[in-house]
C-alpha cells in the first residue's frame, strides 16, 4: 500500500469515529467546544504516532499470545511518560491538553491500531497510519465540537456566531452529544450509501 | 511448557522495561513538576492579592477540622506591613470539587480576587463561574460578615447574584469565599496566627 493511501484511509476509509466508530467515550465527552476536540485529537495523534512506532519495533519480540497485555503496558507507559514530560518541560501545553492525556489511555483507538495494522507492518507505514488516524479523529471531533459549540453554546472556538442566537444548552449536555454523534453518523452513511439492509 | 516460560519470561521484560522507564521518567521530571506547581501557585496568589509583594504560609492545622475545605492560607505583605490573606479552599460543586484562590484585602476590609484554578461543573451551565463575568461580582464586597448567593438582581452590598441554571454552583463559590471571610474574622483578624 502506497503511504499517501495509508494516510487518507485513516481520514475517510477507516476514519476511527465515523467509520470504525472506536472511542467513542471520548468522542461525547469532550465534543462540547471546537477546541477540546483539536486539543484531544492532536494528544491522541501524538500517542498513536509514538505507540504504533514502538509496537511495530517490537512486533517480533511480542509473543503473539501475549500480545495484548504487551500493548497495553506499552501504551499505558507511553502515555505517563508523555504526560510527564509534558507537565514537566512544556506547562503551557500541558495546561490545554493535560487533562486529556490520562484520557488517551482507555482510547481504544490506539490499541486497534496496534493490533491491527502496527504489527502487520513495516515502521514507515505504521507511522503514517497513526498519523492518518489522528488526523482522522481530530477532524471528526472538530466536526462534532465545532455543531455542539454552535448550537448549544452560540459561539465557535469561543466567538459568537450570531447576534440575538438563544442557543440549546442541552447540545452541550450529554444527550446532545448522541444526539449529534447519531444524526451525523446517519448522515455521512446516507450521503456515502454505506447503510445496510437489517 | 517451554513456551510458556519464555512467553511469561517475555512479558516480564517488557514490563519490567515499561517500570524503568516510568521510573526514570519521574526521576528527572520530579523536580520541575514541583517548580511548574509552585510557580503556578505563586501566580494564582498574585492574580487574586495584587497589592501584596510577598506571600508567608500561615500554618492553620488548628483550624483543619472546622474549616475542612480549606487548603492552604498565605498572608500577603508588601514589605513590613500586612495588606491581605489569600486562601486556597476546596468547596463542593455539582460536578464536583472546586478550587478556588480567594484574596482578601484586610487593610481595606473587601474581596479583592477571586479565581477557579480547577473544577468540573456542567460546561454551558456551572462552567460559565470560572467567567470574569461571575467571578468579578465577588470584587469589593465586604468582609465583615458572611456572603449571601440570591437569585435575580442582588441590591445589597453583601448580596451575590447567583448565576442562571447553575445555582448549586453558585453557591459553592459562595460558601469557599465565606469559608474564608469567617476564617479571617474569627481567627486571624485579631492577630491570632497560630504559626
Amino acid at each position: 500500500m502506497k503511504l499517501s493511501k495509508v494516510f487518507i484511509n485513516g481520514i475517510l476509509n477507516e476514519n476511527p469515529t465515523f467509520r470504525l466508530v472506536l472511542g467513542m467515550c471520548p468522542t461525547l465527552a469532550l465534543t462540547t467546544a471546537a477546541i477540546n476536540g483539536i486539543g484531544m485529537g492532536l494528544a491522541t495523534t501524538f500517542v498513536l504516532v509514538g505507540s504504533n512506532l514502538v509496537i511495530c519495533l517490537l512486533k517480533d519480540f511480542i509473543p503473539s499470545k501475549v500480545r495484548i497485555p504487551a500493548y497495553v503496558v506499552i501504551i499505558a507507559t507511553f502515555v505517563t511518560i508523555v504526560d510527564m514530560i509534558m507537565q514537566a518541560f512544556v506547562p503551557a501545553l500541558y495546561e490545554s491538553l493535560g487533562i486529556y492525556i490520562p484520557l488517551i489511555v482507555v482510547n481504544c483507538i490506539i490499541l486497534a491500531r496496534a493490533e491491527s495494522f502496527a504489527s502487520k507492518n513495516s515502521v514507515l507505514p505504521s507511522i503514517v497510519d497513526g498519523l492518518g488516524m489522528g488526523a482522522g479523529f481530530t477532524l471528526a471531533l472538530l466536526l462534532l465540537g465545532s455543531i455542539r459549540e454552535i448550537l448549544g453554546a452560540g459561539t465557535w472556538f469561543g466567538m459568537p456566531v450570531a447576534p440575538g442566537f438563544s442557543p440549546a444548552v442541552i447540545m452541550i449536555l450529554p444527550p446532545g452529544g448522541f444526539i449529534t454523534l447519531g444524526l451525523v453518523l446517519g448522515l455521512l452513511n446516507k450521503l456515502t450509501g454505506k447503510t445496510e439492509q437489517l | 511448557m517451554s513456551d510458556y516460560v519464555k512467553m511469561s519470561l517475555k512479558l516480564f521484560i517488557i514490563t519490567a522495561l515499561a517500570a524503568l522507564a516510568l521510573g526514570i521518567t519521574y526521576a528527572v521530571t520530579k523536580e520541575p513538576i514541583e517548580q511548574q506547581k509552585e510557580q503556578a501557585g505563586i501566580e494564582a496568589r498574585r492574580a487574586v492579592l495584587s497589592d501584596a509583594q510577598q506571600f508567608v504560609a500561615v500554618d492553620i492545622e488548628l483550624y483543619k477540622n472546622e474549616y475542612p475545605g480549606i487548603v492552604e492560607v498565605y498572608e500577603g505583605r508588601a514589605g513590613d506591613t500586612e495588606v491581605g490573606y489569600v486562601f486556597r479552599i476546596l468547596s463542593k460543586g455539582y460536578g464536583g470539587n472546586i478550587e478556588l484562590y480567594v484574596g482578601l484585602n484586610t487593610s481595606e476590609g473587601k474581596v479583592a480576587g477571586i479565581t477557579i484554578a480547577s473544577h468540573s461543573e456542567t460546561p454551558g451551565l456551572g462552567a460559565n463561574a470560572a467567567e470574569p463575568e461571575f467571578l468579578s461580582r465577588f470584587y469589593d464586597k465586604p468582609i465583615d460578615k458572611p456572603l449571601a448567593v440570591v437569585t435575580g438582581d442582588s441590591g445589597k452590598a453583601d448580596e451575590v447574584e447567583a448565576i442562571t441554571g447553575a445555582t448549586i454552583t453558585s453557591k459553592a463559590v459562595v460558601d469557599g469565599v465565606n469559608d474564608a471571610i469567617s476564617l479571617y474574622n474569627q481567627v486571624l483578624k485579631d492577630g491570632g496566627e497560630a504559626r
